[in-house]
C-alpha cells in the first residue's frame, strides 16, 4: 500500500510542472467587500460599460449587496432598477468599430482558465510595440483597445493607480460571476461545523453499539 | 396501541418479517472494513442527486435558446438555487468517486467471484446507466463543453456498421447537436435515474440472497456473522457523516473546481474549443479511445474497456478464496492496474502530443493485457502458492468453512 502511495506521489510530481507552463499569470486575490465592489462598479461603468454588458446582473442586485441607492441611480440613468446592466452599444455599431460584439462580462472570470488572475493580468498586460501600437502579453490577438491606457503610462505612481483600478474591476467582476459566494461560504462554516459534531456523535454511537459484541 | 397497528399491518403486509429478515436479522460478516461502506454511500448520493435534480428541473428550461440563461437564473435568482446546482454538479463527481471505490474494493477482495457474479453484472449495468445519465446531464447547461462533448460522443456512433450515419441523426434528432438533442437528453436524464433505482433494487435483492463478501474472501459461516442492524447501520451512518463533510467542503468552498471554465461560455456551434476534455470520470476511457489510431477500433476498445470488467468471474481461476489478501501476485497486479488507470486519466486530460499518445498506447495495451493474462497468472500463482504451502491460518479457515457448510447442508 505504501509503495502504491509513493508511486502516486511520484506520478503527481512529474505531472505538476508540465501544467504550469506558458506566460506566467499574476496571482490575484479578489476583494469582494462592498467598498471594493462599489469602487469596481464605478470604474466599470466608466471604462467598460460603454461596450460590455452584464446581462445576468441587475441594478437591484447592487442595491441588495448594500451599495448606496443614490450612486446606483446615477449609474443606471434612465433604466429601471429591475433592468439588467446591458450596454447601450448596439451589436451593429460594435461590429462596425471592433469587428465583433464585445463579450458579455457576467461570467467572464468563470469562463477563462486562470479566472481572476487571468482577467487581471490581461487588463494590466497591455504594452506599446516599437511601431507605436498596443498589444497584450496574455491575449495578443485581442480586439479590445487598452481601456485603462496602462500601455502608455510610464510613471510608476500612475501605473500603480491604474493597477488599483484594474484590481477593483476584477473584484467587481468576480462578485458578478458568483454573487452568492459570501453567503455560500458563511453558510458553509455552519454546515461543516454541524456535520463534524454530528459525525463525532455518530462515531460514539458506533463505538457504543459495537462494544456489545463479544470478542 | 403501537402493537395493534403493527399487527394490523402484518396481517396485510409482511412488515415485521421484512424488517427482521433484511435488517435486524440479516447476517453480515463482522470483519467488514470501512471499504464496505461505499455501496450504502452510493445509494445516498443517488437519493441526493434525485432530490436536487427534481428541484433543479422545476426551474430549468430545456430549450437551446434559454437553457444557459435558465441555469444563471437558478444560480442567481432562485432561493438557494446555487446550493441545489452545486450539490448536483458536485454530486455527479461524488457519485463516480464512490462507485469507483466500490468497484476497486470488489476487484481487490475478489468479491465478484462465485456466488456473486450476478451482483457484479448488475453493478456493471448500473455503471453503464450512471455513465449514460452523467453524459446526458452534462449537455443540459448548454455551455461550450456541453455542446462539443455531446457532439464528439454522439459522433462515435458513426462506427455502427452499415447504419452509422442514420444512428447519429436518430440519437441527435437533427443533423447536428441542437435544440432537439437538448430536449431529448433532458427527458432521458430525468428517466434514467428511475431505471437506476430499479437496477439498484435488483442489485440489493441479489445481495440479500448471496450476502456480503468480506476481506478474507471466505464465506464465513454463521459463527462470524452479526445482524446488519444495529451494527452496520451505526457504522454506515458514521461513514456517511465523514462522506458528507468531504462532500459539503467541496460544495460550499470549492464548487467551481467541478465546473469546466469553457462551460461558462454559452454553446456556439461555430467556435470549437481548443481542447475538448470530458469530465474526470471519463478520462481513462477517453484516453483508450484516442490511443487507437482507427476510429472504429477506438470506439470498440473504449466500449470493451468498460465492459471487460464483466468477464472477471471467468478470468480469475485461482482456487484460493477472495482476492488480494492471500494472493501476493494478484495484489500486485491490482495496484499496477490502478496506477495504469491513473496514467490513462492523465493522458486523457492533456492535449495529445506524440509522447503522450505513445504513453497512452502502452497503458492501453497494459490495461487489456492484464485482463487477457489474468487466467494464466492466477493459475500460475495458485500452483506456486499451493506448492509453497499456504499459511496454516488460512488453511484452518478454509477447513472450518468446509465443515460448517457440510453441517448446514446436512441440516
Amino acid at each position: 500500500m505504501n509503495k502504491f502511495i509513493a508511486a502516486c506521489t511520484l506520478c503527481c510530481t512529474i505531472v505538476l510542472p508540465a501544467s504550469a507552463a506558458e506566460t506566467k499569470l499574476e496571482n490575484f486575490q479578489a476583494d469582494t467587500s462592498v467598498v471594493a465592489v462599489e469602487r469596481g462598479v464605478d470604474t466599470f461603468m466608466n471604462a467598460c460599460h460603454g461596450c460590455h454588458s452584464l446581462k445576468y446582473v441587475h441594478y437591484r442586485d447592487l442595491a441588495s449587496l448594500g451599495i448606496d441607492k443614490d450612486r446606483i441611480t446615477v449609474w443606471r440613468g434612465d433604466s429601471t432598477l429591475d433592468s439588467a446592466m446591458t450596454s447601450l452599444l448596439s451589436d451593429e455599431a460594435a461590429i462596425q468599430s471592433f469587428g465583433k460584439v464585445p463579450p458579455d462580462l457576467s461570467m467572464m472570470v468563470r469562463a477563462r482558465e486562470g479566472g481572476n488572475s487571468y482577467i487581471y493580468s490581461y487588463l494590466t498586460g497591455y504594452y506599446l510595440t516599437p511601431d507605436g501600437k498596443t498589444s497584450n502579453h496574455f491575449f495578443p490577438l485581442t480586439k479590445m483597445p487598452d481601456a485603462l491606457e496602462i500601455s502608455s503610462a510610464t510613471d510608476p505612481v500612475k501605473r500603480s493607480e491604474l493597477q488599483e483600478k484594474a484590481h477593483d474591476i476584477v473584484s467587481f467582476l468576480s462578485w458578478a460571476s458568483d454573487p452568492h459566494e459570501a453567503e455560500r461560504k458563511a453558510l458553509g462554516y455552519y454546515v461543516i461545523g454541524y456535520l463534524i459534531i454530528l459525525t463525532v456523535l455518530l462515531y460514539n454511537v458506533k463505538l457504543q453499539v459495537w462494544s456489545r459484541l463479544k470478542v | 396501541m403501537a402493537n395493534r397497528i403493527i399487527n394490523w399491518i402484518d396481517h396485510r403486509f409482511p412488515l415485521t418479517s421484512f424488517v427482521k429478515h433484511e435488517l435486524t436479522g440479516y447476517p453480515t460478516p463482522r470483519n467488514l472494513s470501512y471499504l464496505w461502506n461505499f455501496g450504502f454511500l452510493a445509494g445516498i448520493v443517488l437519493m441526493l442527486q434525485v432530490l436536487t435534480g427534481l428541484f433543479l428541473a422545476m426551474h430549468y428550461k430545456p430549450d437551446a435558446a434559454i437553457a444557459f440563461d435558465s441555469i444563471q437564473h437558478i444560480m442567481r435568482d432562485v432561493n438557494y438555487g446555487w446550493l441545489l446546482r452545486f450539490m448536483h454538479s458536485t454530486g455527479a463527481s461524488a457519485f463516480f468517486l464512490v462507485i469507483y471505490i466500490h468497484m476497486a474494493r470488489t476487484l481487490y477482495y475478489g468479491s465478484y467471484r462465485a456466488p456473486r457474479e450476478l451482483m457484479w453484472w448488475t453493478g456493471q449495468g448500473l455503471l453503464l446507466l450512471l455513465m449514460a445519465t452523467a453524459f446526458m446531464g452534462y449537455l443540459l447547461p448548454w455551455g461550450q463543453m456541453s455542446f462539443w462533448g455531446a457532439t464528439v460522443i454522439t459522433n462515435l456512433f458513426r462506427a455502427t456498421p452499415f447504419i452509422g450515419d442514420q444512428v447519429v441523426v436518430w440519437l441527435r434528432g437533427d443533423y447536428s447537436v441542437g435544440d432537439d438533442t437538448l430536449t431529448r437528453f433532458f427527458a432521458l436524464h430525468y428517466l434514467f435515474p428511475f431505471l437506476i433505482i430499479g437496477a439498484v433494487v435488483i442489485h440489493l435483492v441479489a445481495l440479500h440472497t448471496v450476502r456480503s463478501s468480506n476481506p478474507s474472501g471466505i464465506d464465513l459461516a454463521d459463527k462470524d456473522n452479526i445482524p446488519f442492524h444495529p451494527y452496520y447501520t451505526s457504522k454506515d451512518f458514521f461513514g456517511l457523516g465523514v462522506f458528507l463533510i468531504a462532500y459539503f467542503i467541496v460544495v460550499f468552498f470549492f464548487p467551481h473546481s467541478m465546473l469546466e471554465p469553457a462551460n461558462n461560455i454559452p454553446a456556439n456551434p461555430l467556435i470549437t474549443p481548443d481542447h475538448i476534455v470530458p469530465e474526470w470520470y471519463f478520462l481513462p476511457f477517453y484516453a483508450i479511445l484516442r490511443s487507437v489510431p482507427n476510429m472504429v477500433g477506438g470506439v470498440v476498445a473504449m466500449g470493451l474497456s468498460v465492459m471487460i470488467f464483466a468477464f472477471m468471474p471467468f478470468l480469475d481461476r485461482s482456487r484460493i478464496p477472495g482476492g488480494g489478501r492471500y494472493r501476493p501476485v494478484y495484489r500486485m497486479l491490482f495496484f499496477i492496474f490502478m496506477l495504469d488507470i491513473l496514467v490513462l486519466g492523465y493522458v486523457g486530460f492533456v492535449p495529445p502530443t506524440s509522447q503522450t499518445i505513445a504513453i497512452g498506447q502502452v497503458a492501453t495495451i497494459y490495461y487489456f493485457g492484464s485482463f487477457a493474462l489474468l487466467p494464466f497468472i492466477s493459475k500460475a500463482e495458485d500452483n506456486w502458492l499451493f506448492k509453497r504451502g499456504l499459511p496454516p491460518k488460512i488453511l484452518a479457515l478454509i477447513a472450518s468453512e468446509e465443515k460448517e457448510k457440510t453441517k448446514r447442508r446436512q441440516r
